[in-house]
């Protein structure tokens, strides 16, 4: 009696289709700037300095460039066809080989979407910012936009303008509103984030030129040039580590735990919601689709440097008394399922890794929005000086338990459906041998055990047991407002919807990731009729360094 | 015209959204939906109530013999594999959702008078549905995954009401130990399930017998790999039935409300784990060591339940013990391969223990009335006796109670206890022998129980035993607070009706299954009902039997000279000679010292290391990066004084250090 809605694609291997010149609107140009000049518009907004005027006009720009994705979702992307959509091109700087080209696919629709939303949520989330309003607005708009820019654009020129400009705006908004350490965050931050982005420079020049011929950035382009393995290698190791610094891969995630302990809450929610994507969708854009026979050489490396994740993350979390740093923390930790369904080879996995970046970015935005609305009341966010908050803060203690159980991945919600997807594409992937399968799954589900421990223990220290006097005396401790409830309820829709039926999100994306794992299993089969063996063999071609991690 | 199985789906479906438009409202209008409790109670209680009502119209139909229903569709999909979701309705799930939607209705009528005086009255009710909707939801699961998120959602629910005084702390820590021992367990069914899903394809639990012994015949899938996933998939029920060594939970959780202890932790989830194993046996009937371990697993959890509710002196942790070696009973009906009369124990238990459980809440609320709303005095059973008196609906149900778990005919325990032992008698005599002895000291820890509580004198206004009672639990004694002005008084209607209902059964329900015509195993596997009726033996019967009711008898009879009559001194006779013994006993087998030891600590002081090495070495590599750029940038500026130079050399020297150190140390 069971029901196929769904046929099998596989067959569509190298089929990166570029054949839609231009739809009749052009929803991904507009909506990546019209934010920007709406951000334009704010210094300009009269506001009695409160910020009580320039919210709403910043909210109802979000508002509107939220409902220009929706309405791009809905009228000019089809989720059955696996190639661009919504395609816009025009030659913009032609000596350079520049050219302004912005689509969505499966892998870009969902971020751009998920993007638009955080953002709006977070603007309403901004809503006491009374310290320089306009700036902090115009900055949030900026980067609303250059957001969106990172996942529309289909430039690799471009998308590294996108992905430096957006780092300005959040350069400023952690010196200008962080917390006590926000200097030293902000400069880590900048240092870590523009040093490593040279790679994506290096890389994009040296895939651009190579070959001969005017230099194009296209990915459409660039996907048919057929690199030499060698290259791919070189290239794929820089990407790697640009966008493991993104997402980030241990142990070069020690600027997001000062990042965003020192940020204010709807940065937060941007810094978790959105940014951490940037680096798995750029992971899977490039090193997956675009270098699929060194993505066949170093899938095995992502499994383990997720595996690392996963575990590393998660006891580092559990030892943290600073609230900020440990779910920042956690989110280090969620990240290791997108890396080990990235590494996959196969439609499950993959689709499970999407799922997940955009289910952590919903829970992560829930939960570090809950961090920062708690701070406004005790002002403090060492669990040593909490404890029995829940007995004045009911409301508050009842949508931190949800969303920490979202956390922890239970079934019902999308953090379940993700990692179980995860786990079952790899474990179901005959690409790795059966003991490396064993091992890793294994190890990955010891963050099964690990999670709920530090979730629950922080739930416990914050809000169980009896009333801290000392805090009780010293704050206000006023129960959630309305909006707030309403923030949280906002994200807990979709996190619920898609737990309970997660085609919802599944089949928006689900053929652009077949071809793409499709294209990597052909790579991965084309390797391995050369090298004549079997199985996966390339854990020896990595330094031993590299994959004996600290466990 | 619909058959009733074809809309079960609505049965889980009814208290969700009880539960949801509840639990909104709860957020939204918190104020005024606490204003009017009674209402929203008796809503939530009618959903559930109808979910009974189709419970029973399900059952019906399966006495009759209407073919088992399923329906299923595509939840999940990606390239070519597809995650099926639906529901299944056969005679083993009509069985479980008839028990659980009456228990939780008996208990959601009994809550009504034993929360009336709580502030959370409403969000308990709440909860309650919610966890009667995942507990329906996980019966009619029709595969492996589909219990997995069920499993999960009556866990979390369990959470919530073991935390539900969240002011104290004992709750809060049985809370989350509860969730994370629970956690350990489904660590092993994910990785089981994947494992599974990898041998097979399939989360079916037909599906996945199949698969599994076809893929062990041609070589597809190692012999040693599917013994272990079978293990791995067998730690989830390990974990949710509190089996040994995962049980460490169970008696921690009696922490949460009493109703809740009745309805969750002795009657429907912990037995999810045995009704698990019952799904499984198409798998594990193929693997005969599983069965081994199985059978050992549940007699060692056995033995030891019984032990140690020896010498507890709370109410609430005997009955709690109780459970955890009546539910070693069932799994080792599993482990010998008579999953009949392990379900068979599962539902007569059900009502007996749930109807002791919410006697025990009784008791705590009369108690109450006189020490406090402090439970180490309230359920402490030295301040208790001759409360038969006071309350004798409740004392006669707990009575019934007790010789209903101690197997004296014909009450329940005995015909479905007996039938266990009958079958392990047949598989493993060893473990036989250990479950005979076991049922000795059932009856003799039950008894305890009951004349400690109430049989003899009120002790319960001994100011001195009290204070001594709160100093040995390390509680300050908090004078004004102190109230001993109420009077020991039998509990409201609400409360003493369920009770009586459920003794209705915990008499008669056992005849159900009597081996020579049970009716029971005549539902749930027609063909092994009539083998076994055939081969009914009366002379072996009554040996076994009488072994059992032996045994149950010299256990009553000690009980009772000690406890009733007073006249053996156990202290002297026992304790005093073997100290050891008894310390270990009433240490709990030492097990909560251990887990406390060795994975709370050890966790705890892993992360601290691992963040201590996050902090210096992976950060320090990091800032010494940025200060050996700063170092020679300001070094050359100040290259005249020095003094920037050697500060920068003093820091880089530190770090350097640092980073030796710890690369010596290791991060062990």
């Amino acid at each position: 009696m069971l029901e196929f809605a769904l046929g099998s694609q596989l067959d569509l291997i190298g089929s990166l289709g570029f054949n839609q010149p231009s739809t009749s609107f052009p929803w991904l140009s507009c909506s990546i700037l019209f934010p920007i000049v709406g951000a334009l518009i704010v210094p300009f907004f009269p506001d009695q300095g409160e910020g009580k005027q320039v919210r709403w006009f910043a909210l109802g720009i979000a508002l509107v460039t939220f409902l220009i994705t929706v309405g791009a979702y809905l009228t000019g992307y089809d989720p059955a066809q696996e190639g661009l959509q919504l395609s816009e091109r025009v030659n913009w700087l032609p000596d350079l080989g520049l050219v302004w080209a912005v689509g969505a696919d499966g892998l870009s629709m969902p971020l751009i979407l998920l993007t638009s939303f955080i953002t709006a949520l977070a603007v309403l989330a901004a809503w006491p910012v009374s310290f320089k309003p306009k700036l902090f607005f115009f900055l949030i708009l900026a980067m609303d936009g250059g957001q969106i820019a990172v996942f529309a654009v289909q430039d690799m020129l471009l998308f590294f303008l996108a992905w430096e400009l957006e780092l300005l705006p959040v350069y400023l908004l952690l010196a200008i509103w962080g917390g006590k350490k926000r200097q030293y965050a902000a400069t880590k931050f900048i240092i870590y984030t523009a040093g490593s982005s040279l790679f994506i420079l290096l890389a994009a020049l040296a895939m651009g030129f190579v070959g001969g011929g005017a230099p194009n950035f296209e990915f459409s382009n660039l996907a048919e040039k057929g690199f030499g393995t060698g290259f791919q290698l070189a290239c794929y190791a820089g990407l790697l580590i640009a966008f493991g610094v993104k997402l980030p891969i241990v142990p070069l995630h020690t600027w997001l735990p000062d990042a965003h302990g020192e940020a204010t809450a709807p940065v937060h929610m941007l810094l978790a919601g959105i940014l951490l994507k940037m680096g798995g969708y750029a992971l899977l854009r490039f090193n997956a689709q675009l270098l699929p026979e060194a993505h066949a050489q170093f899938a095995p490396l992502l499994i383990v440097l997720g595996v690392v994740n996963i575990i590393y993350a998660a006891l580092t979390s559990f030892a943290q008394r600073n609230l900020k740093r440990k779910i920042a923390y956690s989110s280090i930790s969620h990240m290791g399922f997108v890396l080990i369904g990235i590494g996959s080879f196969s439609s499950l996995g993959t689709s499970g890794a999407m799922l997940q970046m955009v289910s952590h970015g919903l829970i992560g935005a829930s939960l570090f929005f809950l961090v920062g609305a708690t701070y406004d009341r005790t002002r403090t966010l060492q669990l040593d000086e909490m404890g029995g908050v829940g007995q004045k803060m009911r409301i508050m203690f009842a949508l931190w338990t949800v969303c920490a159980l979202a956390s922890l991945a239970l079934p019902g919600m999308s953090g379940f459906v993700s990692e179980l997807m995860v786990f079952a594409g790899f474990v179901t992937d005959e690409a790795y041998t059966l003991p490396f399968r064993i091992v890793m799954a294994s190890l990955a589900a010891i963050g099964v055990i690990l999670t709920p421990i530090y979730l629950l223990s922080m739930l416990r220290e914050i809000f169980f047991g009896k009333e801290n006097t000392k805090l009780v005396s010293n704050s206000n401790l006023v129960d959630a407002e309305p909006r707030e409830i309403y923030i949280i309820g906002c994200l807990l829709v979709p996190i619920i919807g898609i737990g309970l039926y997660p085609r919802l999100m599944t089949d928006t994306y689900s053929a652009s990731i077949d071809a793409l794992v499709g294209r990597d299993i052909a790579a991965l089969e084309r390797l391995n009729k050369k090298s004549s063996s079997s199985e996966i063999s390339q854990l020896k071609f990595l330094p031993a360094v590299i994959s004996a991690p600290i466990l | 015209m619909h058959s009733a199985a074809e809309l079960a789906w609505l049965i889980p479906l009814f208290p969700l959204l009880g539960a949801v438009v509840v639990g909104l409202g709860l957020i939204s209008f918190n104020r005024r939906i606490n204003q009017v409790r009674k209402p929203v109670a008796i809503s939530l209680v009618s959903c559930i109530g109808i979910s009974a009502i189709f419970s029973y119209a399900v059952l019906w139909e399966q006495l009759r013999g209407v073919p088992p229903v399923e329906h299923l569709f595509v939840w999940a999909s990606a390239g070519n594999f597809t995650i099926p979701m639906g529901y299944v309705v056969d005679p083993l799930g009509a069985v479980m959702l008839a028990l659980v939607t009456t228990i939780a209705l008996l208990v959601m009528i009994y809550s009504h008078g034993y929360m009336a005086h709580d502030k959370g009255y409403v969000r308990f009710f709440t909860y309650l549905a919610l966890f009667s909707s995942s507990m329906l939801g996980l019966i009619v699961s029709p595969n492996l995954l589909e219990i997995y998120v069920f499993w999960e959602l009556v866990g979390m629910c369990s959470y919530l009401l073991v935390g539900f005084w969240y002011d104290r702390d004992g709750a809060a820590h049985a809370a989350q130990k509860a969730f994370v021992v629970n956690r350990v367990g489904d660590f092993g069914l994910l990785l089981g399930i994947l494992g599974l899903f990898w041998a097979t394809g399939s989360f079916d639990f037909n599906g996945i017998a199949l698969g599994l012994s076809e893929a062990v015949d041609i070589g597809a899938v190692p012999g040693w790999a599917a013994l272990t996933l079978c293990l791995l998939v067998f730690m989830g029920p390990m974990a949710k039935s509190a089996q040994f060594p995962l049980h460490v939970w169970l008696p921690d959780a009696m922490e949460g409300p009493t109703p809740i202890s009745a309805l969750i932790h002795a009657a429907t989830m912990v037995a999810a784990g045995v009704f698990l194993v019952a799904r499984l046996e198409p798998l594990y009937s193929h693997f005969p060591v599983v069965g081994l371990v199985i059978a050992v697993v549940g007699t060692i959890t056995c033995f030891l339940g019984a032990s140690i509710a020896l010498t507890q002196m709370d109410l609430k942790k005997g009955l709690a013990y109780s459970t955890v070696s009546q539910l070693g009973y069932m799994m080792l009906a599993m482990g010998c391969g008579a999953p009949v009369a392990g379900m068979f124990h599962l539902v007569t238990h059900a009502f007996f223990k749930a109807m002791m459980f919410l006697g025990s809440g009784s008791v705590i609320h009369a108690m109450e009335a006189v020490v406090g709303h402090e439970p180490i005095l309230a359920q402490d059973m030295r301040l208790m006796g001759g409360l038969r008196k006071k309350m004798p609906i409740t004392a006669i149900t707990f009575f019934v109670g007790c010789i209903a778990i101690s197997g004296v005919p014909p009450l329940a325990g005995f015909w479905s206890k007996d039938e266990i032992l009958g079958q392990a008698f047949n598989t493993y005599p060893i473990l036989w022998l250990v479950g005979l002895l076991t049922a000795g000291l059932t009856a003799f820890y039950m008894f305890r129980l009951y004349f400690l509580t109430f049989e003899g004198s009120f002790r319960g206004n001994d100011e001195n035993l009290q204070k001594q009672l709160l100093a040995d639990a390390g509680k300050e004694i908090e004078d004004e607070e102190h109230h001993s002005a109420g009077t020991l008084h039998e509990s409201p209607w609400s409360m003493t009706s369920p009770l009586i209902v459920l003794a209705v059964p915990s008499v008669l329900i056992g005849l159900l299954g009597v081996p020579w015509n049970s009716k029971f195993s005549f539902l749930l596997n027609p063909v092994e009902a009539i083998e076994a009726a055939e081969k009914f033996h009366f002379g072996e019967f009554l040996t076994l039997a009488g072994a059992s009711v032996a045994i149950s008898f010299t256990g009553i009879i000690i009980a009772v000279m000690a406890y009733g009559l007073n006249r053996i001194d156990l202290k002297k006779l026992f304790a005093e000679r073997f100290p050891s013994i008894n310390s270990f006993l009433s240490n709990k087998w030492y097990l909560d010292d251990i887990n406390e030891k060795i994975f709370v600590k050890g966790s705890r002081r892993l992360a601290r290391e691992v963040l201590e090495v996050d902090a210096k070495v992976v950060d320090g590599v990091v800032n010494l990066t940025g200060l050996l750029t700063l170092g020679s940038g300001e070094g050359l500026k100040y290259f005249e004084t020095g003094r920037a130079q050697f500060y920068a050399l003093v820091v880089f020297a530190g770090v350097i250090a640092l980073v030796a150190l710890f690369g010596v140390l290791g991060p062990t």
